[in-house]
């Protein structure tokens, strides 16, 4: 079957057959319970020189549990683990297509040190003995120049070989670390917590009712989210789904309603209002559990459904029925916290409004709403301990003396709770990506020289690429740890080659949630090339760093000698199985079954009312379910979710808004084969009527033109977007010659997006670029 | 023991379109990547509807293993067989790619594979049965495909058919496909 052209011949023979695919009830055919009992090794252990090797997957952030299908030393085929329940057992797209990434003829192979200027591509091959000396050197360098550790940024995304990274940033002292959330998450985590003092899951097995706002769980893939919203959809679930895109959970979805950009709000304000208007509230939970109800009431009645819909453009009945609904089938009921949530300025206001949601309806810590997560502890390195260095300063982006009025968009809500000199919650360990930029390019209040990256690709990730660039321009020294040439290994002085998750051991993750599960990694196959892991690159790293007397002449001889004795004999200098051991000690039988089934856990029942019980005290100032926040009020920031609307486009400009689909993840895959064919150049989303009226038709190539960047892209006609936006996927318009399949194919996003903040959490809000587009 | 009659059940209702099985198979079965040829495919349907009253459904398909075989019975080397369980082959040695059954196809379901010099198509991962599910099968995140025996009445499918009405793809050609779609 050849796709493209003759997808038109497949529609026909399907009108013909008069086949229409309606949802009529199917009853559970395959459970996880079920999944997990149908393991059987042994009737897998056929065919010659053929081994079954369980592991873990690396393609995105789920970490999904595998079985890999190695023949004669080569990895065949990559199969689910049905053991690992958290996934009910599946492999995605990207899963499967992992089994080409060792064989990626793009892959790094070598140390390589730049020879020309940065960008250019110049490199040598040098020897890792080099490349750890070259790193220890610059980094007693740069601190000797600086007198100050933290002029060396640690930049890194989440992955098993992370906490080693973390390892090399902390043996050197430097509190500048900055993490992928606040391009992600960190507003979605800071208004959960803010509410129930915990990021919890959703339990979507046994829900009745969902509301899903934006979170597009049919093609952003989060486990068990995306298989459980659509099993239990065909028995009973009412899905309502809100996004200005039409995309397959709309298709899903029982009702689809095309809200209007950054009004979502409103939306939940509006239902809130209903639900307490017409008495539809759990009266018992709100009375035992929360704080500040009171003053809701009072807040929410400016909130009407009327007002909501000239906002949102929502009709009001519809608001008012979806309240109902809401209420009708709580606790069972779910408001979805979602996963990428750097939309707008003001997120964190939104997040806290349908936490709020969920404490008044009671759908919380029960059978089908939303549910705390549970996680099996491992055993950590208590007894490491780390040199405290005295020349050291506070985070770059804890707070900045020169105004960041600019990373906020002046409209309404600049005047809403969102603090304008500094982010109100940065994570001293994440940080917060745009402020922390700004801050580095305007040294305020020092320098920072170096950077040393791993696994992320801040060209490409962080909104305003120009910036990115600009900022890597004035460092120093650049060192890049990844598997494949990134946009920013591209950009770097060294760059060193990691083995792929399918060549190495990596330490247990314990994956939290409402099916808690263990996982870890070992090598299906042997490294195909001159690479180590994240773990061994700090160990090579650190080991030279001691060889220099200036690198440990702020801090303690005998902090030195603990440093050794407890952080890098017993674990740097160590094999990763050690340490795999260790993480599970306190449970005898685990270690074994974490090697022959890949995966452990205690069991696979879910587990609620944790935080029902008696003399339970919430992670929040007044120790209860916080609707009315008392830290906010004494931070200055809006103890209530208060709404101010956001700035709209230009009668000629459309707003660019994000998302993710099902077979790449963040900027990280486009480079695979069998990924790159299923999606080879990406095009932009136009709404039909707007693309009539600009004379742009599908297919054609437009420029799509920001404050910030220009990019060209093709573009994709539809019906499917609202006309006052534009979509486009991540991952292409690449400056990387080392991503020879998308390198300058498609559009890039981080061209042009404009760096803006939620300053309550730190994170970016990449929905607020205005672009016009025009006719190539 | 009775004879086994493979057939697969799908409910299409649960598609995502995520392709987890379009790369799944290319990957167990070899087939070349880079040349857009798949053997198991998702065709996104027309969008129904206005803005923003609309509807789309997916539609997962691949070779219907029709028990009335018009690939087959054109195939001028017998390069194109069926196995004593129903599923349809292809022996590359024979195949002297007149691409008579490509035509013949009503489902589309066949390609020409340069590197086997032949054509091919699904084979329900004939190599993993019986003790494994064909890779499509398995790696499904919402197992949109059952797989199983139509012969053993306590068989997932044998079940499913019992329980839902289905359909099969245009069945005015009368091929009898071994594809069954619940509604």
């Amino acid at each position: 079957m050849k796709m493209g052209k003759l997808e038109l011949t497949r529609r026909k023979f399907l009108t013909v057959s008069g086949a229409t695919a309606s949802a009529i009830a199917l009853s559970g055919a395959f459970s996880a319970v079920k999944a997990v009992e149908s393991n059987n090794q042994e009737s897998m252990q056929h065919g010659k020189n053929s081994k079954f090797i369980p592991s873990a997957c690396g393609m995105c952030v789920n970490k999904c549990g595998l079985i890999a299908h190695v023949e004669n030393g080569k990895i065949r085929k990559l199969n689910p683990n049905p053991k690992f329940f958290k996934s009910r057992a599946m492999l995605c797209a990207r899963g499967n297509a992992g089994a080409e990434e060792p064989y990626n003829p793009d892959r790094l192979k070598k140390p390589l040190l730049r020879q020309g200027k940065r960008g250019e591509g110049k490199w040598k091959e040098i020897s890792w003995e080099e490349a750890f000396k070259l790193a220890a050197e610059k980094l007693a360098e740069l601190k000797q120049k600086y007198q100050n550790r933290s002029s060396v940024a640690f930049i890194s995304t989440e992955g098993f070989q992370e906490e080693f990274f973390k390892m090399l940033s902390t043996s050197y002292g430097s509190t500048n670390t900055v993490r992928h959330p606040t391009l992600c998450m960190a507003s979605v985590i800071q208004g959960w917590s803010s509410v129930f003092g915990t990021y919890p899951d959703a339990d979507l097995t046994e829900a009745d009712f969902v509301l899903m706002l934006g979170a597009n769980r049919a093609e952003s893939f989060m486990t068990p989210d995306t298989i459980d919203f659509q099993k239990s959809m065909p028995k009973k679930q009412t899905l309502v789904y809100v996004d200005p895109r039409f995309t397959s959970t709309a298709a899903k979805a029982d009702k689809w309603y095309a809200i209007k950009p950054g009004t979502d709000l409103a939306f939940v304000l509006a239902i809130i209002n209903v639900i307490i208007s017409e008495n539809l509230y759990d009266e018992n939970f709100v009375n035992k559990y929360t704080h500040g109800f009171e003053d809701l009431v009072k807040h929410v009645k400016q909130y009407t459904p009327e007002w909501a819909e000239k906002e949102c453009e929502i009709p009001a009945d519809e608001i008012i029925w979806v309240a109902r609904e809401f209420a009708k089938y709580a606790p069972r009921s779910v408001v979805y916290p979602g996963r990428r949530t750097s939309w707008y300025v003001n997120d964190v206001y939104f997040r806290r409004a349908c936490a709020i949601l969920a404490a008044i309806t009671g759908s919380w810590d029960t059978p089908g709403g939303i549910v705390p997560k549970s996680s099996i502890p491992l055993a950590k390195h208590d007894s490491a301990l780390y040199p405290l260095y005295d020349m050291v300063e506070p985070r770059i982006d804890v707070s900045r003396k020169s105004s960041f009025k600019h990373l906020i968009p002046n409209d309404e809500r600049a005047k809403h709770g969102l603090p304008y000199d500094k982010c109100a919650y940065l994570n001293e360990i994440d940080g917060s990506w745009v402020v922390f930029r700004d801050s580095v390019l305007k040294s305020d209040p020092y320098p920072v020289k170096g950077m040393f990256v791993y696994k992320q690709n801040p060209v490409e990730a962080v909104p305003n690429r120009e910036k990115t660039l600009e900022m890597m321009q004035q460092m120093e020294f650049i060192c890049t740890i990844d598997i494949q040439m990134s946009d920013t290994a591209w950009y770097s002085d060294l760059v060193l080659p990691e083995s792929t998750y399918l060549e190495r051991w990596d330490p247990c993750h314990s994956l939290s949630g409402i099916w808690p599960i263990v996982v870890a990694r070992q090598p299906v196959i042997e490294p195909i090339f001159n690479t180590k892991s994240m773990k061994e690159i700090t160990a090579g790293i650190v080991n030279e760093m001691l060889k220099i007397p200036s690198l440990w002449d702020d801090c303690w001889e005998s902090d030195v000698e603990a440093f050794k004795e407890t952080v890098v004999e017993p674990i740097l200098n160590q094999p990763t199985e050690k340490f795999i051991e260790h993480q599970l000690s306190p449970y005898p039988g685990a270690h074994e079954m974490m090697l022959k089934e890949g995966v452990f856990y205690l069991d696979d029942k879910a587990k609620y009312g944790q935080t029902k019980k008696e003399g339970f005290r919430y992670k929040t100032k007044t120790g209860k379910i916080e609707i009315y926040n008392v830290r906010y009020a004494d931070d200055g920031l809006d103890p209530l979710p208060v709404y101010a609307s956001p700035s709209q486009p230009k009668p000629n400009e459309f707003r660019v808004i994000l998302g993710r689909h099902a077979w790449n993840t963040h900027s990280g895959t486009q480079n695979n084969e069998y990924l790159h064919e299923l999606e080879p150049e990406n095009a932009v989303w136009i709404n039909e009527k707007r693309a009539l009226e600009l004379g742009i038709m599908d297919g054609d190539y437009v420029y799509i033109k920001s404050s910030v960047g220009e990019q060209k892209i093709k573009a994709k006609v539809t019906k499917k977007i609202r006309p006052d936006c534009i979509f486009y996927t991540h991952g292409f318009g690449r400056l990387s010659k080392g991503l020879s399949l998308v390198y300058k194919v498609g559009a890039s996003q981080a061209a042009i997006l404009e760096d803006y903040v939620d300053s309550v959490s730190g994170n970016a809000a990449m929905h607020e670029t205005f672009v016009e587009i025009r006719k190539a | 023991m009775a004879k086994k009659k493979y057939a697969i059940v799908l409910d299409a209702s649960k598609c995502l379109n995520c392709k987890a099985c379009t790369v799944a198979c290319k990957l167990e079965n070899h087939v070349p990547v880079g040349h857009e040829t798949y053997r198991i495919w998702v065709t996104e349907n027309e969008i129904h509807g206005n803005f923003p009253n609309l509807t789309q459904t997916f539609q997962p398909s691949q070779c219907q293993h029709c028990e009335n075989t018009p690939c087959a019975s054109v195939c001028p080397t017998k390069a194109t067989y069926k196995t004593e369980e129903g599923v349809v082959l292809v022996d590359y040695d024979k195949c002297v790619l007149c691409k008579a059954c490509m035509t013949a196809c009503p489902y589309d379901a066949r390609f020409v594979n340069e590197h086997v010099a032949a054509v091919e198509k699904c084979t329900m991962c004939y190599h993993r049965l019986p003790d494994r599910e064909p890779a499509c099968v398995e790696t499904c995140p919402t197992k949109v495909r059952v797989f199983g025996d139509l012969n053993d009445p306590e068989s997932e499918v044998s079940k499913l058919l019992a329980k839902n009405p289905y359909y099969r793809l245009k069945p005015s050609v009368n091929t009898r496909p071994r594809l069954f779609y619940i509604y």
